[in-house]
């Protein structure tokens, strides 16, 4: 567990190495949480309420919808199909730890660095900028803080599963740029799920998405009634377990591939 | 001889900037920056004929690629004047681009993924060469670069050998009456390089470009040049003919002996005492290297002394190699030409 | 004419190494269409809850967002200069493109063009096309005379911006994400303008004028009589702007030559 815990500490490190880099990324983040809340604004015109969600909580979902995405965002997919593109995978099999293991760590050390350095101080700002409703019951905080680790791992494994498919296709940079579109559309992030037609909905919750944005965002902005928060924490949690199926079929071809064919 | 290439009192200052830390420093940085200066090129003159081929040599720093840049128009000297061919390179840089072929023997002229008379191809239209001049070109380059057999290949995947005959052809598609060439063999292996060689010396007879070449490979000189130019600090040390480099700094020949029996150096010294050599241990007192300081006197003269009174195995005379001539050079820091 | 002949010799160039990956490529197309359908899905969805937007109808914004996408589709595939810093300046590519006898700007374009993109442009005239069917409006012969100066127009808008942004790296080395904070503010230019505050309007209309790109030519489509100066300002802006950007970047070049990055 150790070799683990210094993975996660030297991203850390890298990460703070690069920190310039962060603050004109929380002012993109600001940036599109400002377009998506002109807009809003604009639909709500004159209305209270659309889907029996006030503005102010609109606001405070669209703020922290983004800024829990700099947590759970990671490029561990590209990481892993670079990777194996230079054939670097083939060594890292004999390195005395688990190979997506190790993946996962860096990527939770990417994780923490940006809750810190990017979400705490961005939430700040965005407070001070949006008129946004922050709660203050340290049993929501609680709820959202686990539902994030949810959204997190859930992420991480869909990176992982698209990383892996590095192993099967010549160049898979067109499929990881099309997964990132797909989980900004279906995950909750630019629209919350219950906005969308009811058909579309009962696609969504077979899918593990909303899990991703739509559960901490719902969570944080106070619009889940008690049972169905937890209701959409148990599937987080069932989600997160689901997934490592497929990876680790996936995974055991893959090292197959590549020990026939030296990757 | 007309000179094609005249540079007088060339400089080149650099100001190199320091970045301040932090995004307020980044900030600050974009209006007002923290300066160094330095001088890479200072005070240049030299003349190059139509139809030389000249070796510009130096240590890494001296200078040698900042004044490759500013002759082929990339940078913009600080004081001083550049005439190529009737032109200022930086004044009329597309018009005069048009005149010269640049290789960088570290980076690629040609396009990664498609083959490379593809991008042969795009060069041509660039440059505007017709179809007549291009296949002409393109003959002789094959006939002694012999790239045809990998024409269809892209770039990614031939090897540096493959690559650099290619960047070559490529630099030299539109026939220019300058070519320049920063490195070109760097990294290669002896066959590629006596065939880059070979084709240089080929198209300088052919065509009489002007060739300036700078590199670390003192075989590339001595094989092509019969002029070098010498850097040092930014300042020319020493402008002549590669000859008269190695007769005025190298100190004579080197004789070395291989003697049956064990040799003191003082036996030795007393032999040859009236001639003026030195004497130094190459190894187990069997082996001495007896180096001839003036290139009047005969070597015959020593060998005659020393077999005289010494039973001798064998013996080697040997020129002291131009790298050694070099290395001294920079060593002792001869200032503009004078010999020490 | 000599640069249009470059022009297309370096596209026939770019074609057939893309064809190498073919698989990828679909792939990309695919993506593409996904990214550009995202923003028609955010658009439904959200006016299956009103059914207006200030004003402005569904179909208006729909007809705004196929249209923006021309001029930005062209941006995009002749543009693409993101990594102009690392990979011109950084890695010393600029270089080699200043020893041929082709303006510098040129050139970088076409190495770094990505004309897959352009089917983007495809989506937006049907997208475009679909919901001026559903508003009935019909194109006069002055509209579509001035379509192609619009669009023109508004590509330069974008060009300019990012050439002068990235002009930015001539002068200082420092990695900067200027290109994409100033990317992210170019998605307020494919809504209605009047939907966001003052001080927005004024840097969408005169400091980044992304509202040119799409909002403002379409209302002249849509017949928003109100917004009819702005549309005909389109074609000047760009003009204006990607000239402005041509002089920031030969000051750059200048400079670059004087001090060698």
């Amino acid at each position: 567990m150790d070799k683990y815990l210094e993975i996660i500490r030297i991203r850390f490190l890298m990460m703070l190495a690069y920190r310039t880099n962060y603050y004109t990324g929380i002012i993109i983040y600001i940036i599109n949480i400002g377009a998506y809340y002109f807009l809003w604004k604009a639909i709500y015109g004159a209305r209270g309420e659309v889907e029996g969600v006030s503005m102010v909580q609109m606001t405070t979902y669209i703020a922290i919808a983004w800024m829990a995405r700099a947590f759970y965002f990671n490029n561990i997919d590209r990481e892993i199909a670079n990777d194996v593109r230079d054939g670097k995978v083939a060594t890292e099999l004999i390195r005395p730890y688990n190979y997506l293991l190790t993946k996962l760590m860096q990527a939770l050390g990417e994780g923490l660095f940006r809750i810190f350095l990017f979400s705490l101080p961005g939430m700040i700002i965005v407070a001070l900028i949006f008129p946004v409703n922050i709660p203050v019951e340290p049993e929501l905080w609680f709820y959202f803080l686990v539902s994030i680790t949810f959204s997190f791992i859930i992420n991480t494994q869909i990176n992982i599963l698209t990383g892996l498919s590095s192993f099967f296709l010549m160049n898979n940079g067109g499929l990881i740029r099309a997964k990132r579109v797909l989980i900004d559309v279906f995950s909750g992030l630019v629209i919350p799920i219950n906005l969308y037609p009811l058909w579309a909905q009962d696609i969504f919750k077979f899918l593990p998405f909303q899990s991703i944005s739509y559960t901490p965002s719902m969570i944080f902005s106070k619009a889940f009634s008690y049972g169905e928060l937890i209701n959409a924490l148990v599937m987080q949690g069932v989600w997160s377990l689901i997934l490592i199926l497929p990876i680790q079929i996936i995974w055991v071809y893959a090292k197959r591939k590549v020990i026939v064919q030296g990757g | 001889m007309s000179k094609i290439i005249e540079v007088n009192n060339l400089s080149k200052d650099y100001k190199i900037t320091s970045s301040r830390s932090g995004l307020s420093g980044a900030f600050r940085d974009l209006f007002s920056r923290n300066y160094k200066h330095v001088t890479a090129v200072n005070d240049v003159s030299f003349h190059i004929n139509r139809g030389e081929i000249v070796g510009y040599i130096g240590e890494n720093g001296a200078g040698k690629s900042t004044t490759i840049k500013m002759l082929t128009g990339i940078l913009t000297p600080s004081s001083g004047s550049i005439v190529i061919n009737g032109m200022d390179p930086h004044k009329n840089r597309e018009e005069y681009v048009k005149s010269i072929g640049v290789v960088f023997g570290q980076r690629s002229q040609l396009w990664w993924d498609i083959a490379v008379q593809e991008s042969f191809r795009l060069l041509k239209k660039i440059y505007k060469v017709n179809d007549a001049d291009y296949k002409r070109n393109m003959d002789l380059i094959n006939s002694t670069l012999e790239i045809e057999g990998f024409l269809d290949q892209p770039v990614r995947k031939l090897s540096l050998g493959q690559r650099m005959r290619c960047e070559l052809a490529a630099a030299l598609i539109h026939n220019p009456q300058i070519l320049f060439l920063d490195e070109p063999t760097i990294g290669l292996d002896v066959l590629v390089k006596m065939k880059i060689r070979e084709f240089l010396k080929e198209i300088n007879k052919e065509y009489k470009t002007t060739i300036l070449l700078t590199t670390h490979d003192i075989s590339d000189i001595e094989a092509l040049c019969e002029r070098v130019i010498m850097l040092d600090e930014g300042k020319i040390i020493y402008n002549g003919e590669l000859e008269s480099l190695r007769t005025s700094y190298a100190e004579g020949k080197e004789i070395v002996f291989e003697f049956k029996e064990k040799k003191a150096k003082a036996a030795l010294e007393a032999a040859t005492s009236s001639l003026p050599v030195t004497w130094s241990h190459l190894e187990n007192d069997l082996k001495w290297i007896a180096k001839v300081h003036k290139n009047e006197i005969s070597i015959s003269d020593v060998m005659a002394a020393i077999v005289e009174k010494h039973e001798i195995l064998d013996l080697k005379v040997r020129e002291v190699a131009l790298e050694e001539v070099i290395r001294k050079i920079y060593e002792e820091g001869i200032r503009n030409g004078q010999v020490s | 004419m000599h640069s249009v002949s470059v022009m297309l010799q370096y596209m026939a160039q770019y074609i057939k190494t893309r064809l190498q990956y073919r698989a990828n490529l679909v792939i990309e197309f695919v993506s593409d269409l996904m990214f550009q359908g995202l923003n028609l899905i955010f658009i439904l969805v959200v006016f299956g809850h009103t059914s207006n937007l200030n004003g402005w109808t569904r179909d208006e914004i729909i007809f705004i967002y196929g249209y923006f996408l021309i001029p930005f589709t062209l941006f995009i595939s002749f543009f693409n200069i993101w990594d102009f810093n690392d990979r011109y300046i950084v890695n010393g590519e600029l270089d080699r493109v200043l020893t041929r006898p082709v303006h510098s700007l040129f050139q970088v374009i076409l190495e770094r063009m990505e004309l897959e993109s352009l089917l983007g442009a495809i989506t937006g005239f049907i997208v475009m096309g679909f919901a001026a069917a559903r508003l009935n409006i019909s194109l006069s012969l002055t509209d579509s005379l001035l379509f192609i100066p619009f669009v023109l127009g508004g590509t330069l808008v974008y060009a300019g911006i990012f050439v002068m942004i990235a002009s930015i790296g001539f002068w200082s080395d420092a990695r900067s994400s200027i290109m994409p904070m100033i990317y992210n503010i170019g998605n307020y230019g494919r809504y209605p303008v009047d939907i966001y505050n003052k001080a927005i309007r004024f840097v969408l209309t005169w400091v980044l004028p992304f509202a040119f790109v799409g909002m403002y030519p379409s209302a002249f489509f849509l017949h928003k009589k109100e917004w009819y100066t702005y549309a005909y300002l389109t074609p000047v802006m760009g003009i204006l702007f990607f000239g402005l950007a041509i002089l920031v970047w030969n000051t750059g070049i200048k400079r670059y030559r004087g001090s060698g990055s």
